[in-house]
């Protein structure tokens, strides 16, 4: 998944990009209000985290301009002030949580972790489709009760692709998404990734949780089971 | 912009020049018209006078007698002239007076037609005439037309004009200075007032005097009185952020050491945790102090009115969005267009924090509802404000508890209750007051009553 964050103050915002970027996220960053709102409409974007207090732009402004292009996915707010107040600004602008300032870095991981899960659909961070279980917090993978063993590439695949079970996502997303910029990008190592994924998922080739779609992409093809 | 005064006095001279303008023009035409007329009565009575005294003489043709019984038209250059002339203009007879003078001929008026004119000497002299033409009857039955003519000249009449309009300038300009004399005095007097408000306020400014002494006209008690209010609720808020400011310097002084104090064993277990306690607690105590109430009841009045409705619904819906996975069921009951006379920070802080703590302990019910508390010579009406919640409960000792606990920062125990801390202030600096009880949902409810402001507080 590619994350973006906007932070103007540069202790704070490496020291986010570097956990989230070890918990295995693509992180694009931003230091100022125009660079990030460059970044927040021209990159493709799973999630963005905002500081609200910018330099050049504000941070509700660039929430205001995102949402008025039409961008739907989910926007964090990482706030130094606490009153309701601002909180309030802050959603009504377009925004879908909000973390207050100073943070702990876990709490940040865990909002961003239930957004991406409710922009795909889920209501928990376990996410269960057939015999498939991907706990996104412990990121932990089991096929009828048994624990797989996955790289961490391999896990943020299926990730992805679990997350938007049903919809079906292109080699070029998944590549975009996945690696970070600079990464080679060759869609033959996207292939490879699916047939291992499939092999350990599923060895007999009896449950089918990713279908091909040729000249489309893949697709997570098992039936949710919703658990509220 | 001009002073108050000198507004006044150039509107009252302008007034006073545009009336003393108006007198002058309207008594000088009289005085012109009146001295006219009497001129054209005494030319009149000439006329008659000359006519009187032609005779024909025996070749029947009119002459004039050898002298005549008006001085003045014997009198060489005394200004009063007369002439006779036929019909053909050629003249006939011509005062003594007018010896050297040519009269000029002006217009002949019909016969037996009087005609006033104003001519002139060939100096330049402005003259009044009368002309008469006449149609003579003889002895011997015929008759000739004949043109009397009576002139004076107007220079002793004009220098009179003149005198007059001088006089009458000179009188009025005198009464016009002295009226602005007056005015400006009148003024003096009934500005005195609003400069002993701004000495006394300066006074105040260099601590010389602690409030508007009172002692004012009836028009201006009421901007001493809510001069004073203002000076009060300003003393009182500055008093306040010097005391949050002393309380809030102080009270980070103790995570401070105690973090110097962390430091000497850094290498030691559990450092990390045991550091990071401490800074939770700084944050604490920053947030409390940043959340504090914003306005106090005295600077409600002048605040703008929160629209109850519109902004719960704005932290409803941002607090659906951040409880969006424990997806609890709102029941909001705001009576529609229900404003509350106070800060809009404060407000969404009492409802948010009480929102969002019943988001955290319900089971799936949230209910929000705010009524107007309406008194008696209220001149803006209070609010209760109820939150309830389908979770829990807090048993009645525990919510004293909570209720007592203690607004001063060392005693507040970190990581909870700040929200109820911050709220209970609110509805304090609101006269109002925060209670715990039990909700017909099963869970807890809390209740902020605020009173309505009446006029009888403020005097």
């Amino acid at each position: 998944m590619r994350l973006l964050v906007i932070e103007d103050d540069s202790t704070l915002r490496e020291s986010l990009v570097r956990k989230l970027t070890e918990s295995g996220f693509a992180v694009e960053q931003a230091a100022d209000g125009k660079e990030g709102l460059y970044f927040a409409s021209e990159y493709p974007i799973d999630l963005a985290i905002i500081d609200l207090g910018l330099p050049e732009l504000s941070g509700l402004e660039i929430i205001e301009k995102v949402r008025a292009d039409g961008h739907t996915y989910p926007i964090l707010i990482l706030t130094a002030r606490d009153r309701w107040e601002d909180k309030v600004d802050g959603l009504s602008a377009g925004a879908d949580d909000y973390v207050v300032k100073p943070f702990h870095f876990e709490e940040v991981s865990a909002r961003v972790n239930a957004l991406l899960r409710r922009s795909g659909g889920w209501a928990s961070s376990v996410l269960q489709a057939g015999p498939v279980t991907l706990d996104m917090s412990r990121q932990d993978v089991m096929v009828n009760e048994t624990s797989i063993d996955l790289t961490s590439f391999e896990y943020k695949i299926l990730e992805y692709l679990m997350v938007r079970a049903g919809q079906v996502i292109s080699k070029a997303e998944l590549t975009d998404r996945l690696y970070d910029q600079d990464f080679e990008r060759d869609s033959n190592v996207i292939e490879v990734f699916i047939g291992r994924l499939r092999k350990k998922l599923d060895p007999e080739n009896s449950i089918k949780p990713i279908e091909t779609l040729r000249g489309r992409g893949y697709r997570f093809a098992l039936e949710r089971n919703q658990v509220d | 912009m001009r002073s108050l005064s000198s507004r006044l006095l150039i509107s009252v001279s302008v007034l006073l020049l545009f009336f003393f303008g108006a007198t002058i023009a309207v008594l000088d035409r009289a005085f012109t018209e009146a001295g006219e007329q009497a001129r054209q009565d005494i030319l009149d009575g000439h006329l008659v006078g000359l006519l009187a005294a032609a005779e024909p003489d025996d070749t029947g043709k009119l002459v004039m007698p050898a002298r005549l019984r008006e001085p003045r038209l014997e009198r060489i250059g005394s200004g009063l002239y007369a002439e006779l002339r036929d019909f053909d203009g050629d003249v006939l007879w011509r005062s003594r007076s007018a010896l050297g003078l040519e009269i000029p001929i002006g217009t002949v008026p019909d016969l037996g037609n009087h005609l006033f004119g104003r001519e002139e000497l060939d100096d330049g002299t402005p003259l009044l005439t009368l002309s008469l033409t006449v149609d003579w009857e003889l002895d011997n039955g015929e008759s000739q037309l004949y043109v009397f003519k009576v002139a004076e000249s107007l220079d002793g009449f004009n220098a009179q004009v003149a005198g007059f309009r001088r006089q009458l300038f000179g009188w009025f300009a005198v009464v016009a200075l002295a009226m602005v004399l007056a005015f400006s005095m009148l003024l003096r007097g009934l500005l005195k007032p609003l400069r002993q408000i701004e000495t006394e306020i300066t006074e105040i400014e260099e601590g010389d005097r602690v409030s508007l002494s009172g002692k004012f006209p009836t028009e201006l008690t009421g901007v001493a009185r809510n001069m004073n209010l203002l000076i009060d609720s300003e003393r009182a808020r500055s008093d306040r952020y010097r005391y949050t400011l002393d309380n809030l310097a102080h009270s980070l002084k103790t995570p401070l050491a105690a973090m110097r104090a962390l430091l000497h064993d850094r290498h030691s277990e559990g450092f990390g945790n045991r550091f990071n306690e401490q800074i939770d607690r700084m944050d604490e105590i920053v947030r409390y102090q940043l959340r504090k109430p914003a306005a106090s009841v005295a600077d409600n009045l002048v605040l703008a009115p929160v629209h109850v409705e519109k902004e719960v619904t704005r932290l409803v819906d941002g607090l659906r969005k951040v409880y969006h996975d424990k997806h609890p069921e709102f029941d909001v009951r705001v009576e529609k267009g229900l404003q509350f006379r106070g800060d809009t920070g404060d407000f969404l802080e009492l409802a948010g924090n009480l929102l969002d703590n019943a988001c955290k302990w319900c089971e799936s019910k949230v209910r929000i509802s705010v009524v107007p508390s309406v008194g008696a010579r209220a001149i803006a009406s209070g609010m209760v404000l109820t939150v309830a919640d389908d979770g829990p409960g807090i048993p009645p000792d525990a919510a004293d508890a909570l209720l007592q606990r203690g607004m001063r920062l060392d005693e507040s125990t970190p990581g909870h209750g700040i929200g109820l801390a911050v709220v209970k202030d609110i509805a304090h600096s609101y006269s109002g007051r925060l209670s715990i009880g039990a909700s017909d949902l099963g869970g807890a409810e809390f209740m902020v009553s605020i009173p309505p402001v009446s006029t009888a507080k403020s005097d």
